[in-house]
């Protein structure tokens, strides 16, 4: 089809689509009348469309809206069908290759001599921790003054209060 | 939501069934294809924009026709006299009736995406814009494809009439 075809093309849908302007569709009429072909694919778009007319969109057949209607009722019976849906069935498949990835990413599990041993270490640094609080607050009283040295002191013996009862509450 | 779906399917079966029709040219596929887009309307239910309902189904129920064709190409060579034997209801009379199947299955002899625009927007009488998002064309597309479709069927209807 060439340029000349489209633009003819065009304007014949518009016109018959009731898209066409008056002066266009004047245009379209005077040139009509100098071209047969024109003129001839202006009635044979015109019969087409009045042969459309009486075509509609065909009813659906009575077995075919029984099945529509049913549609809600099968479909709740068996709510794993939305589940078995494929991006599902790859999510399910998938789970077990996660799994297994994070039980390699994750430490091994310390024994029970180990866990010994970490919270003696632990308990002699928390000692050494606060009596390092004590030391450095006689130190910052002396030279600065009582305030400054409970507030250091509070702060370290907080954080060891803290870091306390979190390994205890670990334990637990 | 079960009642706003049966209206759904009320307003919408003739429409998505016709394009099921047009395209398969097979009543028992046409059946099981526009059953499907239905199942699928069922499960998106709540993710579909209510004003968006009509456009999302004629375009599921037309991809899922295209790619049972798709699957059917090689295997089956189909019969293309299918309309005339499967034609029912009252005929205005003999000639309008012998034009109405000839133009059916002129129109289902189309080729893609023609055979599916003349469907959606001379059949089913779809809006140009809506078509456009159904077949995801841009509205110029639309109009010049159209305009193609149309004229083929109107030079083969010039050849047929007397």
């Amino acid at each position: 089809m060439n340029e000349y075809d489209e633009k003819w093309e065009e304007k014949i849908n518009a016109l018959l689509d009731g898209e066409l302007g008056q002066a266009d569709a004047e245009l379209l009429k005077s040139e009509a009348s100098d071209d047969r072909e024109l003129a001839r694919a202006i009635v044979e778009a015109y019969q087409l469309q009045q042969a459309m007319e009486n075509i509609k969109a065909e009813r659906a057949p009575a077995s075919l809206t029984r099945k529509l209607n049913a549609i809600p009722r099968k479909e709740s019976a068996n709510p794993w069908f939305g589940f078995l849906q494929p991006r599902w069935a790859m999510a399910l498949a998938a789970i077990p290759l996660v799994l297994f990835s994070v039980s390699l990413m994750q430490p091994e599990t310390p024994s029970a001599d180990e866990i010994a041993k970490a919270r003696h270490e632990m308990a002699i640094a928390f000692a050494y921790l606060g009596k390092a609080g004590v030391i450095t607050g006689r130190e910052i009283e002396s030279t600065v003054g009582g305030t400054l040295s409970d507030a250091v002191t509070g702060s370290v013996n907080k954080a060891n209060q803290s870091q306390n009862s979190h390994f205890q509450e670990k334990e637990a | 939501m079960s009642k706003r779906y049966r209206q759904w399917v009320k307003e919408y079966q003739d429409q998505a069934w016709t394009v099921a029709r047009y395209i398969l040219k097979d009543a028992q596929e046409a059946e099981d294809a526009t059953q499907e887009a239905f199942v699928k309307l069922w499960h998106n239910r709540d993710n579909i924009d209510p004003n968006r309902v009509k456009p999302w189904l004629m375009k599921v129920t037309r991809n899922g026709c295209l790619d049972r064709l798709r699957r059917r190409r090689e295997s089956v060579e189909f019969d293309e006299s299918y309309m005339a034997s499967e034609v029912s209801g009252p005929m205005q009379d003999a000639a309008a009736g012998e034009t109405n199947l000839w133009l059916k299955r002129a129109i289902s002899s189309l080729k893609e995406p023609y055979r599916s625009l003349v469907v959606l927007r001379d059949v089913n009488q779809h809006s140009y814009e809506e078509v456009a998002g159904m077949l995801e064309l841009n509205l110029a597309q639309v109009k010049t494809y159209l305009h193609r479709a149309r004229k083929q069927l109107r030079e083969q209807l010039a050849e047929v009439r007397p």
